[in-house]
């Protein structure tokens, strides 16, 4: 395949621009902008999770092996301009106003917590009846607009749409041209209601093809009535982004944010959210503090995309860290626990290199991307069992499982790692390494060009 | 007059005819969707279309007299001419009319597995004079769309009774995301009514510059109750369109260098 002209369309934008260029308030980026001309840091950032890990890279190589000619990524995104150009990728920024992106968010807040099993009432039954719903589909008819526009000026060979905010757009392009979605969030059938599952499957229906992180999410669509095809292709990250600074830079670092040298480190990477589960990490190691007067838990991650301000403004975010901080203060272990935030790549690599080891304390998750990257940092990893990536991980080989509702058992776990006075972090580590490679790009992309050949071409 | 030479007065004249016109054109379609609110939305925007075309008609007959040309010979030359073409076309005109209205009122669609006369099978095609089923035995049957208004029609296709159709012609820039929006909203009223695990369905049938054909479905929850709320929904969705009209939409067009240009 050479010189496809591919969409791609996410809700989460690979760019959050930070403020207007002028300083403004109000907008102040015009109705184009080349990346270059921008500065990251001042201008925007890279938004954290899949999409800057898995996507980019891989829009980035298919770009340069000539691959993928002209792509176009449509995205949501409140603040910037309409369109950044970049090395061959031009961005669109769809934007809704307040009251529309509210409805909007509510929707799919709805939707994440109920397939993530964390609703705890009753799921909404009027979900898709309700005034917020027709601001989702707002949304994506906007989006799905925009799209067919570009369609006609570009006349792309393939759609690749990514996840479950943008699940009607393949419904609603209306095009014969072939048409990707990627699920990433889990897919337990048995969370989806019962009211639900025929306008999932309609929606799904209208792809050609539906890919999972992982195979019991295959056997979820299955359950669901879902007939179309479907595949399963495990997440991945470019390594070359992982790099190992030299001890003084990742002690200078580290510092930064008061871990001391005499601290043991364990890290916890997730975004602040209550699926993530913090909050078995803090009850374990308070579980452990009086044993190791040394450790210290570092939480890095912020809000996501969802949770940002130049994003769709929900305050779960800081609402869950506000949890956290009054349950490690409840637990009287406050000044054991750091909370790092969100961290620059080259930071994030000297907490993976300061750590012993990190963990995953998710209470479901639809891979666990973070896992790999520890793996890719040669530091062992304890997976909660509800993580999609638990299929690639055999406890006590490449890595150890735990119950996320089993505090003790987590921090058993975690206190065979800190008693290790033998080899078991560093077989853990090494057996990871191998398992690594089935979530890195170079194997990853190949499946993709494949995949997207098989599609275009079927 | 005005102090304008006397023979401009019959095109001032003129002039103010085709202004009327226009005027009275706008006024015969807004009355028209008003008297036909509950009719199906294509219909209706049928029946302003043709409205309008009378109200024009005449008025340019008028404006023709107005400048001095006899009409009588035109009247003449036209009505012949009308029914030489209907005489000549009659076959094609009798399903290119069938098929307008079998859209609005018979009960299927492409993909559904029905029955007329001797014929059965799934449709795969509607098209402006047939609709072509695909036979069991692999067979293509092209059944005229005047026959699917002369003959009894079987819709086999597992609960088809749920479903109501509702053909939706819009002009061709309109922007569809609020129009959906508002329908979503106002059909939410009738959940009650309506099967819970399938909300309204927008589809795009097909798009043009002129023109945009949408397809709404929703499915009802008892028999009994069709007709009542297909009428309802053809008034909400046509209180919907008259909503977005007023308030007006604009959709920003997509900047041309973000495609054209080289990147970099």
């Amino acid at each position: 395949m050479q010189n496809a002209n591919v969409c791609i369309n996410s809700q989460t934008p690979l760019l959050q621009f930070l403020s207007p260029s002028d300083g403004s308030p109000g907008p102040g980026w015009g109705d184009t902008a080349n990346l270059a001309e921008l500065e990251e840091g001042v201008d925007y950032r890279f938004s954290p999770g899949g999409v800057t890990r898995m996507v980019y890279p891989l829009v980035r190589r298919l770009l340069a092996r000539g691959i993928l000619d002209k792509t176009h990524w449509v995205s949501l995104n409140t603040v910037g301009p309409r369109v950044v150009r970049t090395d061959g990728l031009t961005l669109h920024n769809v934007a809704l106003g307040p009251q529309r992106m509210g409805g909007y968010g509510k929707t799919k807040e709805a939707i994440w917590s109920t397939v993530h099993g964390l609703e705890t009432r009753e799921p909404p039954d009027d979900l898709f009846w309700s005034e917020e719903f027709s601001e989702y589909a707002f949304y994506n008819r906007t989006t799905s607009e925009r799209m067919r526009k570009l369609d006609a000026q570009v006349d792309f060979d393939l759609f690749y749409i990514h996840d479950f905010q943008q699940m009607p757009v393949g419904q609603m392009l209306n095009s014969l041209k072939p048409k990707i979605f990627r699920w990433h969030i889990p897919f337990d059938a048995a969370q989806i209601p019962e009211n639900w599952r025929a306008l999932f499957v309609n929606y799904l229906d209208n792809y050609d093809v539906v890919v999972v992180s992982c195979d019991r999410y295959l056997t979820g669509l299955k359950m669901l009535g879902y007939r179309g095809r479907s595949l399963r292709m495990y997440p991945y990250v470019d390594p070359r982004e992982y790099r190992r600074p030299a001890k003084s830079v990742v002690a200078a670092t580290c510092a930064r944010w008061g871990v001391r040298p005499d601290d043991i480190v364990v890290l916890v990477v997730a975004r602040m959210d209550p699926a993530k589960a913090h909050d078995r990490a803090i009850r374990a190691v308070a579980r452990l503090a009086p044993s190791y007067p040394r450790l210290r838990l570092v939480l890095v991650g912020n809000g996501s995309f969802s949770g940002a301000k130049g994003g769709l403004g929900l305050s779960k975010s800081a609402q869950w860290r506000a949890h956290l901080e009054t349950e490690a203060q409840r637990l009287g272990i406050r000044e054991r626990v750091i909370f790092a935030g969100h961290v620059p790549q080259d930071a994030l690599d000297c907490f993976y290199e300061r750590s012993l080891f990190t963990v995953l304390p998710s209470i479901n998750e639809g891979f666990g991307l973070v896992v790999v990257e520890s793996w890719l940092h040669s530091r062992p990893a304890l997976v909660s069992e509800r993580a999609g990536i638990v299929e690639l991980v055999r406890d006590g080989e490449n890595g150890m499982l735990f119950d996320p509702d089993d505090i003790p058992s987590l921090a058993q776990k975690m206190c065979e790692l800190l008693d290790d006075h033998g080899d078991l972090a560093g077989r853990l580590a090494r057996n990871a390494a191998g398992t690594a490679r089935a979530c890195v790009i170079g194997t990853a992309a190949r499946a993709e060009v494949k995949l997207m050949e098989e599609v275009i071409e079927a | 007059m005005f102090g304008l030479p006397d023979w401009t007065t019959p095109y001032l004249f003129a002039a103010i005819i085709l202004v009327l016109t226009w005027l009275v054109a706008w006024i015969a379609s807004l009355v028209i969707g008003g008297v036909m609110r509950q009719s199906a939305p294509q219909v209706a925007a049928g029946a302003r279309r043709l409205g309008a075309v009378v109200v024009w008609l005449v008025g340019i007959l008028l404006t023709v007299q107005e400048v001095g040309v006899s009409i009588e010979i035109l009247l003449v030359v036209m009505c012949l001419f009308a029914i030489a073409a209907i005489i000549a076309l009659r076959i094609p005109l009798e399903n290119f009319g069938a098929k307008y209205f079998s859209d609005v009122y018979s009960p299927f669609k492409v993909g559904d597995s029905i029955q007329v006369g001797a014929y059965s099978g799934k449709v795969i095609e509607i098209n402006a004079m047939t609709t072509v089923l695909l036979s069991e035995d692999d067979r293509l049957v092209a059944l005229p769309n005047s026959l699917l208004l002369k003959e009894a029609l079987v819709n086999a296709s597992p609960q088809a009774w749920k479903e109501l159709t509702i053909p939706i012609s819009l002009p061709g820039n309109v922007d569809i995301a609020p129009l959906e929006s508002e329908i979503l909203k106002s059909l939410a009223k009738l959940r009650l009514r309506l099967d819970k695990r399938f909300p309204p369905v927008l589809a795009t049938k097909s798009r043009t510059a002129q023109s945009t054909d949408l397809v709404l479905t929703v499915m009802i929850r008892r028999p009994e109750e069709r007709d009542a709320l297909l009428l309802e929904v053809n008034k909400r969705v046509h209180d919907a369109i008259q909503g977005i009209r007023v308030r007006g939409t604009s959709t920003m067009p997509i900047p041309l260098e973000a495609v054209e240009k080289p990147s970099g």
